[in-house]
């Protein structure tokens, strides 16, 4: 591993789309969280890639997950990891489990971090941070 | 399974050095291994030019990709078997497991294991913290500001929820390391510390205040490791046998992990003990990978020292410490001895092998002759197990 350089550090780190991820962000940018399922083992996943992670099918199909999940576990951030961070402090980091089975990394908007608790119903929101890429981030369900 | 073939007792620990520890200003990572290299060839009794293989692992404050090559340029030497391993803060184990074979099928008769960072005085923090980060994914991970720290707190988030342990519980964890610190010449952390000063400390990531966390140091650690036969012809007073080992991959992702309060620590350490012959109850002292105090906690749980879900009234019982089921991290861990990054762990094997050798002096477990190291790391992404032993468990 290279150093970072100071100027580097302060950038928040923006995901590079990849050959088997392109399609998620280009669903992110429409408000679509796009899953996949495997047509011949039935098995769903996230993240995003070009193969069936449990059977090694090429025959996955997308389709676009509801949005509704609950926090299976947090935790709210008090320390920065990094100056880019600083400013959102504190922040609640998410692992949110999606009523469709798998989980994923996210982070919360709208409410205080302070007052969630494990368990709790959120809907996802997406968040565009430039014209190629925005974040799928959650917020508590109505 | 468990392979018929066995590495048991074919290998022997005959030298362990390291570097001054905690702050060491101006020194480079470099530096700190060849430095350990030195004092852990003093204790050998053995002359540089023995070693046939180096094994390393990965430096963040060192700009070289092969760490292994260039500490054998620096200390002037041209091994014939040689690697950087990494696997994050698992690395130590598996570079005695791998050291283990490797001797026994006859690829290097002589290892020399170092690894040597400067974590602290290297890095400015923030430069150190975006280090951490930059381990987790690019895509899925980094973007939503997840430090590393963050993955091992909603392990333990969900640990309280399902098995009641509580922020006390974590905070004893850290109370236990700092005595233990106290009684370590060199200890990073040598203050009295309270469960109040514990709950009271800053938080950093949720459930983990600061003194939840481990420390950032600066150090380097060696290891002269060879055949059985070599150590007996050399006459080595007390040889540590690598008796078994074990390692466990679950999940890059901790969203792909599907039960986050169970470990590969569990399997790594199965694996260990089958192969070595012993269980959890026959170990005497262990070096546990202590990052952050419910790491401890789920790993007592998954190396077999006490049943799920109990990990923290294990540690309330003082279960952990002199005259309980099993004292580990005696130097006083990463918590409060010294946490130099991925060499950190190997302080865990340098402080269970002095316990075995009856050399840790005022901190001596009375009568240990069996012991475990467990090093983990990335969220517990990577797990790894060794167990060693004196000639009399052979
Ligand atoms: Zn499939």
């Amino acid at each position: 591993m290279s150093m970072i350089s100071q100027e580097e550090a302060l950038k928040k780190p923006l995901p590079t789309p990849d050959g088997d991820s392109v399609e998620l962000w280009e669903g992110l940018k429409d408000g679509k969280l796009l899953l996949q399922k495997c047509a011949d083992c039935g098995d769903i996943q996230y993240y995003r890639q070009e193969m069936c992670c449990n059977c090694l099918s090429d025959n996955v199909q997308s389709f676009e997950a509801s949005g509704k999940g609950t926090i299976h576990s947090f935790s709210v951030v008090h320390r920065a990891p990094g100056p880019a961070f600083k400013a959102d402090t504190p922040y609640a980091v998410l692992l949110v489990e999606l009523e469709e089975g798998p989980r994923m990394i996210s982070s919360l908007v709208g409410s205080d971090p302070n007052t969630i608790e494990m368990d709790m119903k959120v809907e996802l929101v997406t968040e565009k941070l430039t014209d190629d890429i925005s974040l799928p981030r959650f917020k508590l369900a109505e | 399974m468990v392979n018929k073939k066995s590495i048991r007792g074919k290998a022997a620990v005959i030298g362990i050095g390291v570097s001054p520890l905690g702050r060491v200003p101006g020194r480079s990572p470099l530096w700190l291994a060849a430095d350990a290299t030195r004092n852990a060839l003093a204790d050998a009794g053995i002359d540089k030019m023995q070693i046939d293989g180096v094994m390393s692992g990965h430096s963040f404050a060192s700009p070289f990709h092969r760490f292994n090559v260039a500490l054998s340029e620096y200390i002037g030497i041209q091994p014939t078997f040689s690697n950087t391993y990494q696997v994050s803060g698992a690395t130590a184990a598996t570079l005695f497991n791998i050291a283990a074979a490797a001797i026994d099928t006859g690829l290097a008769e002589t290892i020399l294991i170092s690894m040597g960072d400067s974590l602290l005085s290297g890095l400015t923090p923030d430069m150190a913290l975006r280090s951490m980060t930059e381990s987790r994914d690019q895509q899925y991970e980094m973007p939503f500001g997840i430090p590393v720290s963050n993955t091992f707190a909603m392990t333990a988030a969900r640990h309280m929820k399902n098995y009641g342990t509580t922020s006390e519980q974590l905070a004893e964890v850290a109370v236990i390391h700092r005595e233990h610190a106290m009684n370590t010449p060199g200890a990073q952390m040598t203050k009295p510390l309270s469960v109040d000063d514990v709950l009271s400390s800053k938080v950093v990531t949720t459930p983990y205040h600061k003194y939840d966390c481990s420390l950032v140091s600066d150090g380097g650690a060696s290891f002269i490791v060879t055949s059985a036969e070599r150590a007996q012809d050399l006459g080595i007073e007390k040889p540590i046998y690598i008796l078994g080992g074990g390692e466990c991959y679950t999940h890059e992702h901790i969203f792909k992990k599907e039960d986050i309060t169970t470990t590969g620590a569990k399997r790594s350490s199965e694996l260990a003990y089958a192969r070595a012959g012993v269980t959890a109850d026959d170990i005497d002292t262990a070096g546990v990978y202590d990052c952050f105090t419910g790491t401890v906690i789920m790993m007592l749980e998954d190396l077999g020292f006490c049943p799920k879900g109990e990990g923290g009234p294990f540690v309330s019982d003082r279960q952990i410490t002199y005259g309980g089921k099993v004292p580990i991290n005696t130097h006083g861990g990463l918590l409060s001895h010294c946490h130099p990054g991925i060499p950190g762990s190997l302080l865990h094997f340098y402080e269970v092998i002095l316990q075995l050798r009856g050399q840790a002096g005022d901190r001596q477990v009375q009568g240990a002759e069996l012991g475990l190291v467990h090093s983990l790391g990335a969220g517990f992404a990577t797990n790894a197990t060794t167990i060693l032993g004196t000639e009399s468990t052979l």
